[in-house]
């Protein structure tokens, strides 16, 4: 033990880690989209900090759809809010949603596919099947279906785990309906790790197939998963800003969904108001693109065509 | 148990792969047929023996370590161990004492490491999976106690170190160091020396031989090289389509072999010497057959220089040729 280990182990992760920083930063696609994500992320947990309170129709500080001047930077909507206030307190509650939603896809994908990669004949078929179920169904059908029902039954009131329950059911119906995609990718992934010798040597260790499954199939997985993950990011914003549009979002935490909802309700369109669609639309695409960018940067810095992953 | 009691019993093991029949085979009524990998062995091993399975590629003698170190069922036969019927023993917790008894090394230490954990993660995971240390000190001991026998010193500037920081020498030497770190009874090692340099098989062979001397373990020493075989082992058997042809201590399988195909293994190896030369060297004739088709009769025939009609027609049992030498030719009756 001793210094000797410190040492070691400071010097092997340093140098991996800077060898994937040095491979993944070559890629222009990566350094557009983390300095994008990096401000949205600053951005979003302090709202109050930088443009005060959420407003309302009630404390409301501007003309009815001013367009952008010295006051208001972005201008305002219908009823005189300041949209630059609007779109960063939207920050919040869409990257919540989407990152959230991501976690559960990613919990239940990586589930599902390394029990049904790794014990494959009945497991697999079956596990599979229902997977294949979750693959082809749209899952924005499936959550324009789900939503209004939930919240029929459960009321616009209260709270769910801290969250009001539209977006909380956006959440889960997003997580739920996106995970097929990481299941299938995870699943062929450790297909082809459980054939390796060293899961041969941990089941002779004694090693008991949860412990294989959890300490040496997944670490390997983990480069998929990031990349994937980015992917599922994504496709999560975009689900929730469309669930949102439709109007199945909460006006009481607008997300930038629920905002270009409002504009259109507004006529902004019709009325020239463009920096009230803009500017949560520019949002929207800003970070699923630097998502997209993100995922596939990771991709290409861990594929084993480019890279021979030690 | 006394001490001159085998600590694994080989009894007709047996290990047949069915052939999935197509579609057409089900309506034709075609049977499906089956890869006889292991087709009925029996084979003993005492406490401390170092034995010796030899045979090509294909002969199925990775098979019979996998199915020893229950990695593969058997089919048929059973397997004892100090005594226990371990044939039908499955799941990891039922097999936990015998996984603290039998241990394995791999032929590939760069494939049999993952790449992901340390040499510390990699030498205590059995000892953490098969709960036979107490507490971080205890495994840290442990730990260095096995770097330190399987040769890899100080042990200490190793624990932190992942595979690709080791050379091939050094890699196979924590593979060892991770199957030695439960004291185990039998190691089952798979073509431990072939995937390294010459100049490093010595200093590992010399590794396993000390453990054997040292603690009386058991080795099992999978190689498809009958000098390498001659040099470590006790007693050597001679595996040929998934059954032993010949099998005796390893002064008489090498200098005095009694099986055709012993002798063809022999001839076809290259000797360093004064009377050695290309011309001493013949090669077997012929590929080893399908083990999904075995021929009928002596499954050496059609590649045997001196197979006439019995041999065509009758399987030779093992005959006994020695004192402790067993020969499965007509030629030895």
């Amino acid at each position: 033990m001793s210094e000797s280990t410190v040492r070691y182990s400071q010097r092997g992760g340093a140098r991996a880690m800077k060898g994937f920083l040095r491979q993944f930063l070559s890629y222009g696609g990566a350094q557009v989209g983390l300095v994008c994500l990096v401000f949205f992320l600053v951005v979003a947990p302090i709202p109050n900090i930088l443009v005060g309170p959420l407003q309302t129709a009630i404390n409301a500080t501007g003309d009815f759809l001013a367009p952008p001047s010295g006051e208001h930077l972005l201008g305002t909507d219908e009823v005189g809010r300041d949209v630059l206030n609007l779109v960063v307190h939207g920050a919040r509650i869409s990257l919540t949603i989407a990152l959230l939603a991501t976690v559960i896809s990613l919990i239940v994908g990586t589930t599902v596919g390394i029990t049904a990669g790794y014990y494959g004949g009945r497991v697999d078929v079956w596990l599979m099947r229902l997977t294949d179920f979750f693959f082809v169904m749209p899952s924005f059908v499936l959550a324009l279906v789900i939503t209004p029902v939930v919240l029929e039954v459960m009321g616009r009131g209260g709270e769910i785990l801290g969250f009001r329950p539209s977006p909380f059911v956006i959440l889960v119906v997003i997580g739920l309906t996106s995970w097929a995609f990481v299941a299938r990718i995870v699943r062929s992934q450790t297909l082809s790790l459980k054939e390796r010798t060293f899961i041969d040597r941990a089941r002779v260790a004694g090693s008991s197939n949860f412990s294989i499954m959890v300490r040496h199939i997944l670490p390997n997985l983990v480069p998929q998963i990031a990349a994937n993950g980015a992917l599922v990011v994504a496709g999560a914003i975009y689900v929730e800003t469309s669930l949102s549009f439709l109007g199945l979002g909460d006006p009481l935490q607008p997300s930038w969904g629920t905002l270009l909802s409002l504009a259109q309700r507004a006529g902004a369109a019709s009325a020239g108001a463009w920096w009230y669609l803009g500017a949560p639309g520019v949002c929207v695409l800003t970070v699923s693109l630097s998502f997209v960018l993100i995922g596939n940067a990771l991709d290409d810095t861990f594929n084993p065509r480019r890279r021979v992953i030690p | 148990m006394p001490d001159t009691a085998d600590i694994l019993r080989l009894e007709s093991l047996q290990v047949h792969f069915p052939i999935q029949g197509g579609l057409f085979d089900h309506v034709l009524g075609r049977p499906a047929g089956a890869v006889r990998a292991v087709d009925g062995i029996d084979l003993n091993i005492g406490r401390g023996e170092i034995v010796a399975l030899v045979g090509e590629s294909g002969s199925g003698k990775t098979t019979v370590g996998r199915v020893i170190t229950k990695l593969a069922q058997p089919t048929g036969g059973r397997m004892l161990f100090e005594g226990r019927d371990m044939t039908s023993v499955q799941g990891s917790s039922a097999l936990r004492p015998y996984r603290h008894r039998v241990q394995m090394i791999f032929q590939d230490a760069y494939q049999a490491l993952n790449p992901r954990h340390t040499v510390f993660d990699v030498v205590a995971e059995p000892l953490r999976s098969l709960r036979l240390v107490g507490n971080a000190s205890q495994l840290t001991e442990r730990v260095s106690e096995a770097l330190a026998s399987a040769g890899l010193n100080p042990p200490g500037d190793f624990f932190a170190r992942f595979p690709h920081e080791l050379s091939g020498g050094q890699r196979q030497r924590v593979v060892i160091a991770g199957a030695l770190a439960v004291r185990p009874g039998l190691i089952v090692a798979d073509e431990p020396v072939s995937m390294l340099d010459v100049s490093i098989r010595a200093q590992i062979l010399q590794v396993l031989v000390a453990l054997r001397d040292k603690h009386n373990m058991a080795l099992l020493f999978i190689t498809h090289d009958l000098p390498l075989a001659w040099l470590i082992a006790d007693k050597i058997a001679v595996l040929y389509l998934g059954k032993l042809v010949e099998i005796g201590s390893a002064d008489d399988i090498t200098f005095n072999p009694r099986h055709p195909y012993t002798v063809a293994l022999r001839n076809a190896t290259p000797q360093v010497g004064a009377n050695a030369g290309r011309a001493e060297l013949r090669g077997l004739q012929g590929e080893v057959p399908s083990a999904a088709r075995v021929p009928k009769g002596c499954r050496f025939h059609p590649r045997c220089p001196l197979a006439f009609d019995r041999c065509k027609q009758e399987e030779p049992p093992a005959i006994e040729v020695g004192p402790q030498h067993m020969s499965a030719c007509w030629l030895a009756a």
